[in-house]
């Protein structure tokens, strides 16, 4: 390796312009979905410390008189098993990990059919568009940047500014017919991402999936034989074809 | 949560507001603002503490060529701090990996000292229990007041370790305590700022012990063969 071990120059601009839009973004995001009631769910499969520290950032601010907001740190040993199990439907999950980590990207694939919405925090590549709901990217492939500061200030800042969003009460609220996703989960004719809860129990049964608006039992004979955890597309209680996990 | 609940805190502030428009714009500004205050306090502490920096660095390089372990301590989002930092030292990206942990790793020591003895004992019995004179303690405050992180820098003090401190506001009672070889406050009045700081403060005293291992063996090559120890490099050969 290259790296310097013994200069390291603090960039000139550690948060830009279009990072800066990107933190406003997902931090009205986040106020909206702690106000709904949401939990805030952190991994960082390289990095725990990060996960930690973004839990006790919400659940113990460090300026009094600030609300205590549900967050939680998951650092098991295989995070998609430990995310699956811990959230429901309206939550956020929060990931600090490079493009590549793979518990990550399979993470931020299933999230829809978890009804969560999500937020990626690190550097280097950054991930394919729409990998997350809002991804917060450091401008710098340095492998000194987690140890620097750079994602520390990152989610304090999306603590900082998440509370100021919680004195504009107007705001925490978002009307239905604002819905202006794409693709709209609740009011497309797409087929809708599920994750398969468990196998049929009987030959030509339906499996039970898990979809952003809960359990069902869908037909799965175009799509043969599936297993717990499979990805599926499904519209009007048939299953459609199978998702390739990334 | 619902209005009901939380218009209470807010009653002077409009909650007919509607676009957010205005509120993203803001808020943007202003993480841009702060993420240059903390640039400026990041640069500012790096310059004025250079010295003692370097010196603090040696010393642990020095440690670590001779065995020495380091151990972090902190709360909260420091302990978190503290934890990254033992990381950059055991794992680091690039350079010599050393022996290095955060005492705040294991919750069944934590709890059962905190149970047992007393939270404010929670590292000072673990220095007692790891320790040798040649090992590194460092601990991470913001305000620099933390019971149990002075009563660890004190013990690691008493058994010859090297003892440093990261504290933020004036310094606290760590940067008044005489039991730290050295102490690096970073003069601000924002938590988050101190920490931000200090997690440049810790990669510079890691960057100059890195380069002071690197500095030992060079010396070690250039001694006769007889008084030398083999590399396992040149042991493979």
């Amino acid at each position: 390796m290259t790296v310097q071990t013994d200069h390291y120059q603090i960039a000139d601009e550690l948060i830009g312009t279009d990072l800066s839009m990107d933190l406003a973004q997902a931090s009205l995001s986040l106020a909206r979905a702690f106000h709904r009631g949401a939990t805030l769910w952190v991994v960082s499969p390289q990095w725990e410390p990060h996960a930690h520290h973004v839990a006790v950032e919400f659940v113990h601010p460090v300026i009094m008189g600030k609300r205590a907001l549900p967050s939680v740190a998951l650092v098991g040993a295989d995070p998609v098993a430990q995310t699956r199990v811990a959230v429901r439907a309206g939550d956020v999950v929060l990931a600090v990990a490079a493009a590549d980590d793979p518990a990550t990207r399979s993470l931020m694939q299933r999230a829809p059919a978890w009804g969560v919405s999500t937020i990626w925090v690190g550097f280097g590549q950054k991930p394919p568009d729409g990998a997350a709901d809002h991804v917060l990217w450091v401008a710098s492939d340095d492998p000194m940047v987690p140890a620097t500061g750079r994602f520390v200030l990152m989610y304090h800042l999306l603590w900082e500014l998440t509370h100021v969003c919680f004195e504009h009460p107007g705001l925490l609220t978002v009307d239905d017919e604002e819905c202006t996703d794409e693709v709209c989960v609740t009011c497309s004719d797409e087929g809708r991402l599920a994750e398969v809860v468990e196998a049929p129990l009987e030959l030509a049964g339906p499996a039970a999936v898990r979809t952003a608006t809960g359990e069902e039992d869908v037909d799965v004979t175009l799509v043969g034989e599936v297993a717990p955890g499979d990805l599926i597309l499904i519209h009007a209680g048939l299953a459609l074809t199978k998702v390739e996990p990334s | 949560m619902t209005d009901d609940s939380t218009g209470f805190l807010y009653p002077f502030i409009e909650a007919d507001e509607k676009d957010p428009q205005a509120l993203l714009v803001d808020l943007a500004s202003s993480a841009r603002d702060k993420a240059t205050i903390s640039r400026d306090l990041q640069r500012s502490s790096l310059a004025r503490m250079e010295g003692d920096i370097v010196a603090a660095g040696r010393a642990m390089g020095e440690r670590f060529v001779a065995g020495g372990r380091l151990y972090t301590f902190g709360n909260g989002g420091s302990s978190t701090d503290a934890a990254t930092l033992a990381g950059l030292f055991c794992n680091p990206p690039a350079g010599r990996p050393v022996a290095a942990w955060s005492l705040t790793d294991d919750q069944a020591v934590v709890t059962a000292l905190g149970n047992d003895v007393g939270f404010e004992l929670i590292f000072s019995r673990q220095i007692i229990a790891h320790s040798t004179p040649g090992d590194i303690a460092i601990a991470l405050s913001t305000s620099g007041n933390s019971d149990d992180l002075l009563r660890g820098l004190g013990e690691a003090r008493k058994r010859g370790l090297l003892t440093i401190g990261f504290a933020g506001y004036d310094g606290g009672q760590m940067q008044a305590s005489d039991e730290l070889d050295h102490c690096f406050t970073v003069d601000s009045q924002s938590i988050h700022r101190i920490q931000e700081s200090h997690a440049m403060i810790g990669h510079r005293l890691w960057a100059v012990a890195q380069e002071t291992m690197r500095e030992l063996r060079a010396v070690r090559r250039a001694t006769p063969p007889a008084t030398q120890t083999p590399t396992r490099e040149e042991v493979g050969r």
